[in-house]
């Protein structure tokens, strides 16, 4: 069984999903892998449901890449000052959060055990979004308002491929979709709320380790694509300064090699692998420095830049 | 024989005596396989099996191709991690005392076939007990620290182990065991130090050694039967099983290694790890390897304790009374093999004594 939960006439098929989730687990397809997640945590469902709110989840799949449980404090934690505790093929490799955070914490969870198992592809920490199949790579260092940007620009028509990882696979060097809910912070949730007024924002988790979190949800159009990779056609690195001028620097492909390579997480671990695949990818795309205070300067800038381009590949 | 081993369990000890096994496999099939492989830690080498035959590579589906390519490149990783490790610990360790590696460093740089998609936690010294302070004190200077801060826990160590407690050094990946002996000085079976140095063999352009191949595949068979308490150690019994099929087929050389188990006591033991590989892994052993059979309650206990040990698990299912029962007689029994019983006796009063105590100061 499968289904899309998309609005009140669904509420018998969303029920059942949520025992689904009590019970045996549920099913997600993040295009780059598939997670089955249990959980009885209540301030989990609620989250859950409305941020993956366009995905197919399914209560069966044929390979499940990774088993997860989010499972409730134990003992008196259960009760008292609830948490809730992120476990992964039953083994739980992280102190608990609070059971309000749980979703974040789920989140979270998740991009650790892909960063730590899925070594077979060269994880860029990088935002990723496409036109017509036509990748822009955002790597950035945490603070430089790449999540921003990123939801940002799928509010504008861009196809979000993912927030945090560019799953680059080796060997064909396209782009994997590994979606997720972008994670805003701070300042950053309101910012985008008044960018798009429309833009699906799930709860503020106030003071997790990384300040207050909210959730963008990935629109239908990103989650209808999220088995379809693309090539890559521009690297930007982005910095937000507050009243800067827009500015568009080109830059050279050694530099934009190494800053690909020490923004990657598993760049050292995969030896030659990883050096070949990130100079194949230096070399072969235009990369700029950006630097911007206007989210709406820097959107029509990137969509310029990405439209300008001869058409790789439009597969 | 007559255990009953669920089915992936099944699939994945197939695929380790024959590749051709995995063409069939479905994808839940695979899913099985996988976490099976990665819960006993040999899903790289189960990698570097698959790959080793070009038609059975090309039929693993692409899901489990990637997990089982993400594992191989992680223990390359862990692979090159040791080497430079091994290279910066040439200039550590004192010239003039020679160092043998054992266990995975030794398989490594042997380049034995077996160390391809190991994936070793830790590097593991031998030395002359009587260089065992002067390769300490070498080591510590380096910038070496022992995680055993308790003084009973460190003084168990050094009385009556045969290695010091590991060692970390800073911004180090792995950890290092230095060995004075490759079995428990008060264990039941304790292969002789001296024996063990006179035929080691020297490693080409290499500061290093390692033991004799017979000592090499003793050590392991001892190590796993002595010194674990044999939970999830299905690595062990395929680090066994590659060796057995390595030895050379000469009769005068297996004879030559049946009496270096006899000479070291370890009979028993040694019958036990072939049983287990002929069982579970299909090994060939030829005839004039096998030892005198244990008693036979001694064979029945081991039959029974040893699939619900050392066998993988899915994480989901549950130990079970059997399970619980058999892992209990494992931690049990290695105690018992590491210790004469007044010793044991001691040490169990003693460790009890102070869990009380801890527990009485909280």
């Amino acid at each position: 069984m499968s289904c899309p939960i998309a609005g009140a006439e669904l509420e018998p098929a969303r029920k059942e999903l949520a025992h689904n989730l009590r019970t045996s687990g549920l099913c997600i397809d993040y295009g780059a892998c598939i997670a089955r997640v249990r959980s009885d945590v209540p301030a989990f469902a609620d989250a859950f449901f409305q941020l993956y709110r366009h995905f197919e989840l399914s209560g069966d799949a044929a390979f499940v890449d990774f088993h997860i449980e989010l499972g409730r404090g134990e003992g008196l934690r259960r009760w008292v000052r609830p948490q809730s505790r992120f476990l992964i093929d039953r083994v739980q490799p992280f102190d608990p959060f609070a059971a309000s955070h749980a979703f974040p914490h789920y989140e979270w969870g998740l991009n650790w055990t892909f960063a730590q198992r899925f070594n077979q592809y060269v994880l860029l920490h990088a935002g990723v979004l496409a036109l017509e199949n036509r990748a822009l790579i955002l790597p950035a260092i945490p603070g430089s308002g790449k999540s921003t940007l990123t939801a940002a620009l799928m509010l504008s028509g861009f196809r979000l491929l993912s927030d945090e990882f560019g799953v680059l696979r080796p060997r064909s060097g396209d782009l994997l979709p590994m979606l997720k809910p972008v994670a805003l912070k701070n300042a950053s949730i309101d910012v985008i709320r008044r960018f798009g007024p429309r833009a699906e924002i799930g709860p503020t988790f106030a003071a997790t380790r990384k300040g207050d979190v909210a959730h963008l949800a990935p629109d239908v159009a990103s989650v209808a694509a999220v088995h379809q990779p693309a090539s890559p056609a521009v690297i930007v690195f982005p910095a937000w300064r507050e009243g800067a001028a827009l500015d568009l620097q080109p830059q050279v492909p050694e530099q934009a090699f190494t800053r690909l390579a020490f923004n990657s997480f598993n760049y050292g671990l995969l030896g030659r692998i990883g050096f070949d695949a990130v100079a194949d990818l230096a070399g072969a795309c235009p990369a700029y420095q950006l630097t911007y205070s206007r989210l709406e300067d820097a959107v029509e800038t990137l969509r310029r830049l990405v439209t300008a381009l001869p058409g790789r590949a439009n597969g | 024989m007559a255990e009953r081993l669920s089915p992936p369990l099944v699939c994945l000890l197939g695929i380790l005596q024959d590749a051709r096994l995995a063409q069939g496999l479905t994808l839940p099939d695979w899913e099985a396989v996988i976490r099976l492989a990665r819960a006993a830690r040999i899903h790289a080498t189960l990698g570097h099996r698959l790959l080793a035959n070009p038609d059975c590579w090309n039929a693993v589906p692409l899901q489990p191709r990637g997990h089982l390519e993400a594992a191989m490149n992680f223990a390359a990783w862990r692979r090159h991690l040791l080497d430079m490790e091994l290279r910066s610990l040439c200039s550590q360790l004192p010239a003039g005392i020679e160092v043998v590696l054992i266990k995975g460093a030794a398989y490594h740089t042997q380049h034995l076939p077996l160390a391809e998609g190991r994936l070793s936690a830790d590097i593991d010294l031998l030395v002359r007990r009587e260089d065992l302070d002067a390769t300490e004190a070498a080591l510590v200077e380096g910038g070496w620290r022992s995680t055993v801060t308790d003084p009973y826990d460190q003084r168990y160590y050094r009385e009556w182990s045969h290695e010091l407690p590991p060692m970390q050094a800073k911004g180090h990946a792995l950890e290092l065991d230095l060995h004075h002996g490759i079995a428990p000085v008060t264990s039941r079976c304790r292969p002789d130090p001296a024996a063990l140095w006179a035929s080691r063999r020297a490693l080409p352009d290499s500061r290093y050694f390692v033991l004799d191949p017979a000592d090499q595949l003793i050590h392991a068979v001892v190590h796993l039967f002595q010194d674990t308490e044999l939970d999830g150690r299905l690595r062990d019994l395929v680090d066994i099983d590659a060796m057995v099929r390595a030895l050379p087929g000469e009769d005068a050389a297996l004879r030559a290694l049946v009496s270096r188990v006899s000479q070291f006591g370890a009979d028993r033991l040694f019958w036990f790890a072939l049983h287990a590989c002929q069982r579970w892994l299909g090994t060939p052993v030829p005839s004039v390897l096998w030892p005198a059979p244990p008693p036979m309650t001694a064979r029945r206990l081991m039959d029974w304790m040893l699939p619900r040990t050392l066998l993988p698990r899915l994480p989901e299912a549950g130990l079970g009374l059997g399970g619980l029962c058999a892992s209990q007689l494992a931690k049990w029994r290695y105690h018992r093999m590491r210790m004469p019983t007044g010793l044991l006796l001691r040490h169990g009063l003693e460790k009890g004594w102070r869990r009380l105590a801890l527990r009485g100061a909280r």
